[in-house]
């Protein structure tokens, strides 16, 4: 018990289920190889029930915020069963091939669209030391890996040799390069504190001192546009325009392919929001409940925080989007830099 | 300051999400409808009514046929009283024209039909014209004498007056 409180559930049910391997194989390199895997199909169970539960939960959120009462039908008396009609619905429906579309091109975009939003998630210190791959360079790595999206994006815009699709991806190469900018310099001041780009490290330094939203909060604030910006949605989502573009990038796409694009936005959805809790909200750590517990509250926390935002604000138009991305999310987050370097010094002073 | 009207929108959404929702599940949940809803089945009072056929006459698109049959007493009553939904309009000029109150909607507004025979819809209930055979056989076996009022006013205009006071005899009786 004591070791558990010690090293988290997570770590704990690994070093079991290690130990249990171990004594099945005697190998060391094929027991390493499965727990890999294990891991692996972990993070995709995540996803996979992370798209299910928010489909369901966005149709949730925005009826009650519009005063309706959501789905009510399928599956009871709060329509549960909703995400699965939903899937029952893309799955049966015909997968329609624009006619002059570059085939390949336009096949490959869905399925590379949802590797950067899923790769994304090895870096997610789950637990304490539950996280699939600690890296030394995770927030850097993390944001390259996450401005990936941005190419499936242009490639099924082109692909689909459709105006609405074009102008679609083009947006989407303009909305998410420019708000990554500001992201990455709202990091900067948490990076600055810590002193390192791992995240265990973020969250363990958050778990012995204070949490970060209240030493960034002009970070968190900057974190929160932006992230809501590279996921696309509402404020910002330019990208999916329905009234103006149709829905952007996957104007063309039907069924399952289309299904790929939403699963990819609800993976990007919960990856934002575990960033959230990672870097301001202090991961893992909490009082008396395990991690992984405080973890997932927090993260459902932010996904809501996002869907409020989302149900709440109406669409921006490019150049505002633009505007406030270059020229006001950029300085404050140079000068909330700028602030913190004073504020290490001034505590290094003192 | 910058932001604020963001914040009191978020501060609207939330009130939202918790607050009471307009939404009404149909089947399970029915609305009531409201005091001046126009719709529905016509609905009659039947011992109020004093078969004056006011509602028949001042029906634009002659949707509602009575018949009016006369007891021994000589006072009138509804032997059948048919309103055709179809050609309704739903002006409610019948209701407004109904002298004595008798006539009203049930605001039941679940009254589409498959077939257009289904549209014919009859006003009076089996219990009304049960009380109908009631009323004239009692008029039949006791038949109070009229000669007397009817007498004295010997022109045309002497039946109304002579109804008239019998109705209004009935009515504060209720």
């Amino acid at each position: 018990m004591n070791a558990m409180l010690e090293n988290g559930i997570v770590v704990t049910v690994a070093g079991v289920l290690r130990e249990y391997l171990m004594l099945l194989f005697g190998n060391q390199f094929l027991t390493d190889l499965i727990m890999k895997f294990i891991g692996l199909g972990a993070l995709i169970g995540v996803i996979l029930t992370a798209a299910i539960v928010f489909t369901y939960a966005e149709r949730k959120v925005c009826a009650l915020i519009q005063v309706r009462l959501g789905p009510n039908r399928v599956g009871g008396r709060f329509g549960l069963l909703q995400p699965f009609a939903d899937m029952l619905k893309l799955m049966s429906k015909e997968d329609i091939i624009p006619a002059g579309c570059d085939r390949v091109v336009w096949a490959l975009s869905p399925m590379l669209l949802f590797v950067p939003s899923a790769l994304a998630y090895a870096f997610f210190p789950f637990d304490k030391g539950a996280v699939f791959a600690d890296v030394n360079v995770g927030i850097f790595l993390l944001i390259a890996i996450s401005s990936q999206a941005v190419l499936p994006f242009l490639m099924g815009g082109y692909a689909s040799n459709s105006k609405y699709a074009m102008i679609g991806g083009m947006r989407t190469v303009a909305q998410m390069l420019s708000y990554e900018a500001p992201m990455v310099f709202s990091l900067l001041g948490i990076v600055m504190l810590t002193g390192s780009l791992k995240m265990s490290d973020i969250v363990a330094v958050q778990a012995d001192n204070v949490w970060f939203v209240l030493l960034q909060p002009v970070a968190f604030v900057i974190f929160v546009i932006t992230a809501t910006a590279e996921t696309n949605r509402t404020p910002f989502d330019l990208v999916e325009g329905e009234s103006e573009i149709v829905a952007g990038a996957f104007s063309e796409y039907s069924g399952m392919r289309w299904a790929l694009f939403f699963l990819a936005e609800y993976a990007n959805l919960l990856a934002v929001s575990i960033l959230t809790t990672t870097f301001f909200l202090g991961g893992w750590s909490g009082p008396v409940l395990p991690g992984v517990v405080w973890f997932g509250l927090k993260a459902v926390f932010m996904v809501f925080v996002f869907m409020w935002l989302r149900w709440t604000f109406p669409r921006t138009r490019i150049d505002q989007m633009l505007s406030l991305s270059w020229k006001v999310l950029l300085p404050l987050a140079l000068v909330n830099v700028m602030c913190t370097g004073i504020g290490i010094y001034i505590y290094r002073l003192l | 300051m910058f932001g604020k009207g963001l914040i009191t929108g978020m501060g609207i959404t939330i009130r939202h999400f918790f607050g009471k929702k307009a939404t009404f599940c149909y089947p399970e949940e029915k609305l009531t409808m409201t005091e001046h809803f126009r719709g529905g089945h016509l609905t009659i009072d039947y011992k109020k009514c004093i078969a004056c056929q006011l509602c028949a006459i001042q029906c634009p698109n002659q949707a509602i046929k009575l018949k009016v049959v006369t007891d021994a007493n000589r006072k009138r009553h509804l032997e059948s009283y048919v309103h055709s939904m179809g050609r309704c309009l739903y002006c409610d000029l019948c209701i407004e024209g109904c002298a004595p109150h008798a006539l009203s909607w049930d605001k039941d507004y679940e009254i589409s039909t498959w077939h257009k025979e289904d549209l014919v819809h009859q006003v009076m209930t089996d219990e009304d014209r049960s009380y109908l055979a009631e009323v004239m056989t009692q008029a039949a076996a006791n038949p109070t004498p009229p000669p007397v009022p009817k007498a004295a006013p010997k022109p045309a205009a002497a039946a109304p007056p002579a109804a008239k006071p019998a109705d209004t005899e009935v009515k504060p009786r209720e």
